[in-house]
């Protein structure tokens, strides 16, 4: 089963913009309604409507924004992950810091730099809230009788030797 | 003719004589009287100017003096109690903030740079793995490695856990890694303990299953057989 499993990167660049599309359209839309909700003229119609016309106006705008950068940052990810041929999380933080930088490029080499410590500071956060709730889910569910299992599994004497013969010879 | 000539001569230059001097005399007498005057009016102003400004002044320091009074006690009331409750529940919120973000950022520290964390155990144990000869026959030349998939096909964060044996600390990790070979990945184990005199986590052994009935051994150094 595991032999079929889709390699994630190329499609996850669609999936990514995406969804980051939707978090955007959606979180955008959220605010956009309080704020016409405040900024219209007193009465419940008029009230409704500002808000109505303000998530219709701005929520797109921030929902192609988070899209960008979203797609951008599985972009530059995936490329790390094929040039190093490895995945952990300096992927995400070196991501983050160069989509900061690239998308903040028009402003000059000031901002960039801004944008990228930025950028690099905010992955690293969200990694850490990853590796926190991890932590915290594991801690939830312990594993101990799997510990006797496995090491009563792995005896030296029971491990195949290999075709090659003794492979110390190669260290 | 030329004697008479003469005398016409001098009597024209006495007359020019006299004139510039006459003219000296009355631009003298214009020059000094102005000064006079300005003199007089400086000295009305001297006089005029201090006193009305001195008792200006000697009346806005009373005012002040018993405003500042009046509000003192008004803040001794009640204003300064509300300003500090504020400042208290601001503090609060900032110290949250801060301690929230100081977590985030000592977790994903603790992860990349100690080196009892999975990361670092994955990135050295994946290293080895490139270095052996028998992992490159099997996956082939370019060896990627990979921890479990998540929900939205990252694959950043590799399986561990942690026991104790014999009071020394000890971390099993498991990833994943496949080569050029179409079709073929091998799932790595690796075990680090720590080092009860340096407090650095050594390999206990690292081995690569590549078929349920198959495995390879990178490093084996379990002399205990605990």
């Amino acid at each position: 089963m595991e032999e079929y499993a889709r390699e994630p990167c190329p499609w996850r660049i669609v999936d990514d913009c995406g969804g980051a599309f939707t978090m955007g359209t959606i979180g955008g839309g959220i605010f956009q309604a309080f704020k016409g909700f405040r900024n219209s003229p007193v009465g419940i119609n008029h009230r409704l409507r500002g808000s109505l016309t303000a998530i219709k106006t701005r929520a797109p705008q921030l929902g192609g924004s988070f899209a960008v950068w979203g797609g951008l940052f599985s972009t530059i990810d995936c490329s790390m992950v094929q040039i190093r041929g490895k995945e952990d999380p300096w992927n995400s933080i070196t991501s983050g810091a160069l989509t900061g930088a690239i998308l903040a490029a028009r402003n000059g080499p000031v901002a960039m730099v801004g944008s990228a410590a930025m950028g690099g500071i905010l992955l690293a956060l969200i990694e850490g809230a990853g590796i926190l709730l991890t932590r915290f889910a594991s801690a939830q569910f312990p594993n101990g009788p799997q510990f006797t299992e496995d090491h009563s599994q792995l005896p030296s004497s029971q491990l195949p030797s290999s075709p090659f013969g003794d492979y110390r010879q190669y260290q | 003719l030329g004697r008479q000539l003469l005398p016409h001569f001098v009597f024209t230059k006495a007359c020019f004589k006299t004139q510039p001097l006459r003219w000296g005399l009355r631009e003298q007498k214009i020059t000094v009287q102005p000064r006079t005057v300005l003199r007089f009016t400086q000295k009305t102003f001297w006089t005029q100017g201090p006193d009305p400004r001195k008792a200006k002044e000697d009346s806005t320091k009373q005012v002040s003096i018993r405003r500042n009074q009046r509000e003192e006690t008004g803040v001794s009331m009640s204003q300064k109690v509300r300003e500090a409750g504020r400042d208290v529940s601001y503090l609060i919120v900032v110290l949250f903030g801060v301690g929230l973000t100081g977590g985030l950022l000592y977790a994903i520290f603790k992860e990349l740079f100690f080196s009892s964390s999975p990361n670092i155990i994955y990135g050295k144990a994946l290293g080895k793995c490139r270095t052996h000869p028998e992992v490159i026959g099997v996956f082939g030349e370019p060896l990627k490695g990979y921890g479990e998939m998540s929900r939205r096909g990252r694959r950043q964060h590799v399986r561990f856990s942690e026991y104790v044996n014999n009071g020394l600390k000890r971390i099993r990790v498991k990833f994943y890694i496949e080569g050029s070979e179409p079709g073929k990945q091998g799932t790595v184990h690796a075990e680090v303990e720590e080092n009860p005199g340096s407090g650095q986590f050594e390999f206990r052994y690292i081995f690569v299953e590549v078929t349920p009935t198959r495995s390879i051994i990178v490093e084996d150094n379990r002399s205990e057989q605990s």
